[in-house]
């Protein structure tokens, strides 16, 4: 008989998940003898010690094979590698690991959802990934919540859940469960040299007023004071616009993602328009920027031709061969605008690269298992080493000296203490959040009004929120 | 005799037949079952919602835009690629009224054409990039600061910006089976006409046009499907289908591809599929009953 066959169902047991009617089906299905039956409800209590046993506390078959499948992108895939032979494998050296860092998973995955052998676990992040709503609305996801329950890997005493940074895992929850868990720790907000500041004897302005004021000087001396993607105005719309409503106002954020009435019409979206309004109307945005796309915009930038630009915490990684020596990048939270709610620290920041379990794989148990594997401090540790970024497992970037990015990412989550946030719109109704974007653009390029502005979006987001067909998210 | 002919002919198209049904006509079939579903793509539940997506295509005016455009590049694409295609043709040809070193400009006209579409939009989109771009730049050179622009974000000027890509890299293709079509015209039509004091412009108009109106008709034909499509250059140019450019260029190909791919609206996208399959059979009838008229025998 095969002890792990009855630990996989003593586990089944014990989590209440089937009924002892189906267990002694599958027991059957397993050939189990009658000994091995009688042990499982007579005298399972050795057993029982055994499911629980620390080193499997999820019940991983230690032969079955797995099925990783990685966006390969701005992060690389080393840290998964790591997992994969220096971890995984370790713990199972029977386990044949199948593995694929690749980009554009969308294309490549959907076949395998649509046949019903998708992979196992899945970083499902990048340009062109699986639509995650999408694969929630279809049950396609496995619910995580065993696995936050179950014990972390390195730290003592405390589970999976509780080791990671408070918030950041809110974006993986649909209505009440949670399918995505978020491994990369992101800020947003803007973006500067600090060398360059220091040597003009500016300091990073902390109102809107102040920002205004630096702009003209700036743009006095002939530099662009910003510069951002025209190409891609969700950064300006997300990093900036969506920041910025929310420090003004929590509510009106909460309202807008919530899709409630005249939402975009409240008046603190008006400041913030007519504060970002003026970037445009006094020129304060680098000529050309309107066709830019992201990397044009950040070498812009980063040779010095603005002076501020809104990005989150991968801008390092992304432009690392492309940052001249003493530039010191770091990251700031948008400037207060007068009665803003949230003091200037409040910054958004949470989880992101999100990695998903499916539903319907051979080895759910083992994709689960990968992923408490990775979301450990050894994992993070390899992860903020390898590129400069901060991991959601908590601590895990404590004592590494990796630049200033790196410190004053980690600074501002730290200073922003509770008041961390991220938009999730653009996830929930991705064509919405288009819709938003390209009439921010059109705003920054002054060829509609602020009011114009409210009245479109306004009325596409009564639209969608009178279109049945699209499933709707609260938070 | 019948039997043996078809003897003959059924084992030769049968293949061809049986790839044409598995890759062309069955995918066709499927695309509008699903386009009568509500399928999300990323799993094998199509729920059945019969003519709704249709019906919401009636009024989404999303969409309703995107065939906007996609008529003013009907109009525009075939008659521009053909006007200059045709000149080029007729300057390389016409017997002893082609212009001096026809051979080099009939090799370097069909350059474009040999490159890959995606190399052709990467290659303009750096052309068209505001700050260090190409275009831009010998604006700035010529002293026309005032005409450079971002002109692939621009509304008023991406959609012919993308064109004009279209237009440079397709003119050599149609000026070659334009050249092959007037070069099967004997020369003596062209030196009689010559003898009766013909110019380059009344031997086109009398001899070469009326020539070459059937290799004509179907270049139009392929053009204006060209121009119900063009999905390549406008996302390849613009940068991707969600972009600013691609959304401010949207033609019915990219919205569809927007909806399937980055909305998971599968089932809707494939109504516009199907919207435009029958939009391009009507058109190439259309075209073909507007545009016949009598061929010459020669």
């Amino acid at each position: 008989m095969n002890p792990d066959l009855i630990d996989r169902l003593v586990a089944d047991e014990a989590s209440g998940r089937y009924s002892r009617r189906q267990i002694l089906q599958r027991a059957a299905a397993l050939s189990l003898t009658a000994p091995a039956l009688a042990a499982l409800f007579a005298g399972a209590v050795p057993l029982r010690a055994l499911a629980q046993n620390a080193d499997n506390p999820l019940g991983v078959d230690p032969n079955a094979p797995l099925d990783v499948v990685i966006f390969k992108g701005g992060f690389g895939d080393d840290y998964a590698k790591y997992v994969n032979e220096k971890m995984y494998n370790k713990l199972y050296p029977d386990a044949k690991i199948t593995y694929a860092g690749i980009q554009r998973l969308g294309e490549q995955l959907q076949p395998r959802f649509v046949a019903g052998t998708p992979p196992d676990v899945i970083d499902n992040s990048g340009a062109g990934n699986l639509d995650n709503a999408a694969l929630v609305a279809e049950g396609q996801l496995a619910d995580l919540a065993d696995l936050l329950a179950a014990p972390s890997y390195d730290t003592e005493g405390k589970t999976v859940g509780e080791t990671l940074v408070p918030g950041s895992q809110e974006s993986g929850i649909f209505n009440g469960t949670q399918y995505l868990l978020n491994w990369a720790l992101t800020a947003f907000g803007v973006w500067y040299s600090s060398s360059w500041m220091t040597s003009k004897g500016y300091e990073y302005p902390k109102t809107w007023d102040e920002m205004m004021a630096l702009c003209e000087e700036i743009k006095g001396s002939g530099v662009a004071p910003w510069v951002t993607t025209g190409v891609h105005p969700q950064y300006a719309r997300q990093f900036l616009f969506d920041q910025m409503v929310w420090k003004h106002d929590p509510d009106a954020i909460r309202n807008i993602e919530n899709l409630e009435p005249d939402a975009w019409k409240a008046s603190a979206v008006t400041d913030v328009l007519e504060a970002i309004y003026q970037l445009a109307e006094k020129g304060y945005l680098l000529q050309g920027w309107e066709g830019l796309d992201h990397i044009q915009s950040q070498n812009e930038w980063l040779q010095g031709k603005a002076v501020f630009i809104p990005v989150g915490t991968w801008l390092e990684n992304e432009m690392k061969d492309s940052i001249p020596a003493d530039f010191d990048m770091v990251l700031a939270p948008t400037p207060s605008l007068p009665g803003d709610k949230l003091p200037f620290e409040a910054i958004f920041a949470g989880g992101g690269e999100p990695f998903i379990v499916p539903s319907h794989g051979k080895n759910v148990p083992g994709g689960k298992e990968w992923l408490r594997l990775l979301f450990s401090k050894e994992a993070g540790k390899v992860f903020a080493e390898s590129t400069k970024s901060l991991s959601t497992v908590s601590g895990s970037g404590e004592g590494l000296d990796l630049g200033s990015a790196f410190a004053s990412a980690q600074a501002d989550i730290a200073a922003a203490g509770a008041n961390t946030y991220i938009t999730r719109y653009q996830d929930w109704y991705t064509e919405f959040a288009d819709e938003v974007k390209a009439q921010l653009a059109s705003l920054l390029q002054m060829q509609i009004s602020i009011e114009e502005f409210q009245n479109t979006v306004q009325q596409a987001a009564d639209d969608l929120k009178a279109d049945d067909s699209i499933p709707k998210y609260t938070r | 005799m019948h039997h043996h002919k078809y003897r003959l002919i059924v084992p030769f198209l049968l293949p061809a037949i049986l790839l044409y049904g598995l890759f062309v006509v069955w995918p066709y079939a499927q695309a509008i079952y699903v386009s009568l579903t509500s399928w999300r793509g990323v799993s094998s539940n199509r729920p059945f919602v019969g003519l709704d997506n249709y019906q919401r295509l009636w009024q989404d005016t999303r969409f309703h835009e995107a065939l906007g455009r996609n008529g003013q590049l009907l109009v525009v694409l075939p008659l521009v690629t053909v006007a200059i295609a045709l000149t080029f043709a007729a300057l390389f040809t016409q017997g002893s009224q082609r212009v001096r070193g026809a051979g080099f400009y009939r090799v370097v006209y069909f350059f474009p054409q040999i490159i890959p579409a995606v190399i052709v939009g990467i290659l303009w989109s750096y052309i068209y990039t505001p700050n260090i771009g190409l275009l831009n730049g010998v604006l700035r050179a010529a002293g026309l600061e005032g005409l450079t622009r971002s002109w692939l974000t621009d509304p008023a000027t991406v959609l012919w910006a993308i064109v004009a890509v279209a237009i440079w890299s397709s003119v050599g293709f149609y000026m070659v089976i334009f050249l092959a079509s007037m070069q099967s015209i004997p020369a003596s039509f062209y030196e009689a006409a010559i003898l009766d004091g013909a110019t380059r412009w009344t031997s086109f108009k009398d001899i070469t046009f009326p020539l070459i109106w059937e290799t004509l008709r179907t270049s139009i034909i392929y053009l204006a499907i060209a121009a119900l499509d063009f999905f390549i250059l406008v996302v390849v140019v613009s940068g991707g289908s969600t972009t600013m450019g691609a959304r401010r260029a949207e033609v019915a190909a990219v919205y569809l591809y927007n909806q399937a791919f980055d909305s998971s609206r599968w089932g809707y996208a494939s109504a516009i599929g199907v919207v435009l399959l029958i939009l391009t059979l009507l058109l190439s009838v259309v075209i073909m009953r507007v545009t016949r008229r009598e061929t010459y025998e020669f």
